[in-house]
């Protein structure tokens, strides 16, 4: 510890001083603070070029491959936070798991591989799920600090080079199926590496040397994607397509919250999607724009800006700050403010945190509870999923029993049907998304 | 207790980190950064003070903050995006965690052990989590209602209708390709180095895994050779 006594240099702590002023002195002097948060205001400056350009130009210098996004993506453009444009694939996407979501809330993926079968999208063709893949890492390095920008940029590419090579043994060029990353934290983590790879040609040379040892360069260069893609965007552009084909299910009577991921839109924030006709553009409007699409009431709550509470590292050794956070600025405020029936996620994290940590309330007598679930999963929902054998509800903590309800579903039917599967299950009669042979990348790995 | 210049070092390879001048571009103390932040609502932190202390550049309360603070935010970057200035006290956060750990603090060793689970599948695996390390006995907080389905786990895994996902102790299936490929990443980058500054025991049993584990798939490419030749 420092023996040096603190002078409040810095102007914090107990050495803090009020400045007194009378309220319009204070308005005046924090206007310029006020004008700048606004981002759409924003002087964009040389910090906050659009580093894509510079990604086109290492590609005409030969530095690097894009991954390009072609006609046959079938991709829809959107604008971003400064309206710039951000195309986003539709077709032929390589699924890029979330540790969390398979590991906790696997309804999650396979909601959105339900829906994608449902839109009449061919496993192998228009989708792969392998298993030649790993977490980004990125969760255990904002919890914990072990690892670097080197180890998370190594990961990346590897990861994306999978993505580009993987439709080889199905007979695809390179470049068939594009990444679609399904958690939000690999998504505002893959984002910030690729601009340091574009930025950092030292940075480039190193993992180059890594990525060369693996096997994963193509034709001697790095693969780095056009776009890197969050599954939201995906439903975000497919809202509407998923409620004019495949909706069932009456949902106008359902109040929604909706949590924004942070790491999808506070993490190069310039690349998030905003849309007029969700939240009037002042809001990130994956997840949003897909409740309004079916049809929901989307409410609005004072701390819709707020984080879950999830905290990487907290969640798994300081609960009590996850939880109080949760509890505080999310559950209550869904619950008391919005008089939400459901609370929708679009990351990994969030919905765990959200979900997980009701319960606990009960020590401080904040007996607030609110169903928790992700957009997909509410969407297949909505669109006629099985609550238990397609959207998993099983595996979550909160309410979610009671959404079912109110959408005119039996939870208690849904659940002795599962069971009655279970027993299926067990005397290895398993049903399938896709035909499993397709995950197996290790064969096309030697 | 660290001498000064033991401290100015730490603060070097603060700012040395390149990321550092993306990070921090000046600050007019407006608070808009902690007002917003979810940790300074329960912990003796805010990232205005991180960084203030950064900008300038005061050594001894830097290293301070280093002792514990730092370890308070929950990297949500909510302050990244909201700063006028484009700081990211949150990114500044990530770069002292590095090097504190980089110097083997003892902060950093005490806040981390319980990660080590964490920290193991994650290497070994090149998953972060598994569905057998979400047991009720080990989040007794969640609740009696943790899962609405009785079951054992393997079964209720099996009743995925998605063949990565029917795995207990990964959250999905990875190849062993994969995850040896992995092990050269955490070698090359120096992420083994860092975990064997921070838990040598933890160390140990991973290079036993690794090894292992290389053999395996060493064995594996043989029996493919020997299948082709045949």
């Amino acid at each position: 510890m420092s023996t040096t006594e603190p002078k409040g240099i810095a102007g914090h702590g107990a050495f803090f001083q009020p400045t007194n002023l009378a309220p319009e002195d204070a308005e005046r002097a924090t206007a310029w603070v006020r004008k700048h948060v606004d981002r759409r205001q924003l002087d964009l400056g040389e910090r906050m070029d659009d580093v894509r350009d510079h990604m086109w130009e290492l590609e005409r210098d030969g530095e690097i491959i894009v991954h390009r996004i072609s006609d046959d993506h079938q991709p829809v453009v959107v604008k971003t936070l400064f309206g710039w444009d951000k195309r986003i694939p539709t077709a032929q996407l390589w699924h890029h798991k979330s540790c969390g979501q398979c590991g906790n809330i696997p309804g999650y993926p396979t909601s959105l591989l339900w829906t994608m079968n449902e839109l009449g999208m061919v496993p192998g063709k228009d989708y792969l799920d392998e298993t030649d893949q790993t977490s980004c890492t990125a969760w255990n390095y904002h919890g914990s600090g072990i690892g670097n920008v080197e180890s998370l940029a190594a990961v990346f590419l590897r990861n994306f080079h999978q993505a580009y090579v993987s439709g080889a043994k199905l007979g695809h060029r390179p470049g068939h199926f594009f990444p679609l990353v399904h958690c939000a934290t690999s998504f505002g983590n893959y984002k910030e590496i690729r601009k340091y790879l574009i930025e950092r040609p030292e940075l480039r040379e190193r993992v180059k040397k890594i990525l060369g040892k693996l096997g994963r360069l193509v034709d001697g260069k790095l693969v780095i994607p056009e776009e890197v893609v969050h599954y939201s965007e995906w439903v975000h552009v497919m809202r509407n397509a998923i409620a004019s084909k495949l909706q069932k299910i009456d949902v106008s009577k359902l109040r929604v919250t909706v949590h924004m991921a942070c790491h999808y839109n506070k993490m190069v924030h310039e690349d998030a999607i905003y849309d007029p006709e969700v939240l009037g553009g002042h809001r990130a409007a994956t997840g949003t724009g897909v409740a309004q699409a079916l049809g929901a009431q989307v409410i609005d709550y004072s701390t819709w800006y707020d984080c879950c509470g999830f905290g990487f590292r907290h969640i798994i050794s300081e609960r009590e700050f996850t939880r109080s956070f949760t509890i505080d600025r999310k559950i209550k405020v869904a619950r008391e403010e919005a008089n939400a029936d459901l609370m929708l996620g679009i990351d990994t994290g969030c919905v765990t945190t959200m979900d997980k940590n009701q319960w606990i309330g009960r020590a401080h007598a904040q007996q607030y509870s609110v169903p928790i679930m992700a957009d997909i999963q509410f969407a297949a929902l909505a669109c006629g999923a099985d609550p238990f054998k397609i959207v998993q509800l099983q595996w979550h903590s909160s309410p979610c029993e009671e959404v079912v309800e109110k959408m005119g579903l039996s939870w208690a039917e849904s659940k002795q049907r599962f069971e009655e599967y279970l027993q299926a299950v067990k005397a290895g009669r398993i049903e399938y998304l896709y035909d499993p042979r397709l995950a197996d990348s290790m064969s096309r790995a030697a | 207790m660290a001498t000064y210049a033991e401290m100015r070092e730490i603060y070097e390879d603060i700012t040395r980190d390149f990321r550092y001048e993306h990070e921090l571009n000046g600050c007019l103390n407006c608070g808009i950064c902690t007002a917003t932040c979810p940790s300074a609502h329960f912990y003796d932190y805010s990232p205005r003070e991180i960084v203030q202390l950064l900008w300038t550049e005061n050594v001894e309360q830097v290293y301070d903050a280093m002792q514990e603070k730092i370890w308070a935010c929950a990297q949500c970057m909510t302050c990244a995006a909201r700063c006028p200035f484009k700081n990211s006290p949150g990114g500044l956060v990530a770069i002292m965690r590095e090097v504190a750990i980089k110097h083997g603090m003892q902060s950093a060793k005490d806040v981390l052990r319980p990660f080590g689970r964490v920290m193991l599948k994650l290497i070994t695996t090149g998953n972060q989590l598994s569905p057998d390390m979400i047991q009720p006995d080990h989040f007794p907080d969640w609740g009696p209602n943790i899962q609405k389905v009785e079951g054992d786990l393997k079964t209720l895994r099996k009743a995925i209708p998605v063949k990565t996902l029917q795995t207990t102790d990964t959250a999905w299936e990875t190849s062993l390709k994969t995850s040896v490929e992995m092990y050269t990443i955490w070698e090359d980058t120096g992420v083994l180095r860092q975990l064997e500054t921070m838990d040598e025991n933890l160390f140990d049993v991973i290079q036993d895994f690794i090894e292992e584990k290389r053999e395996e798939y060493d064995e594996w490419l043989e029996e493919r050779q020997a299948a082709k030749a045949d």
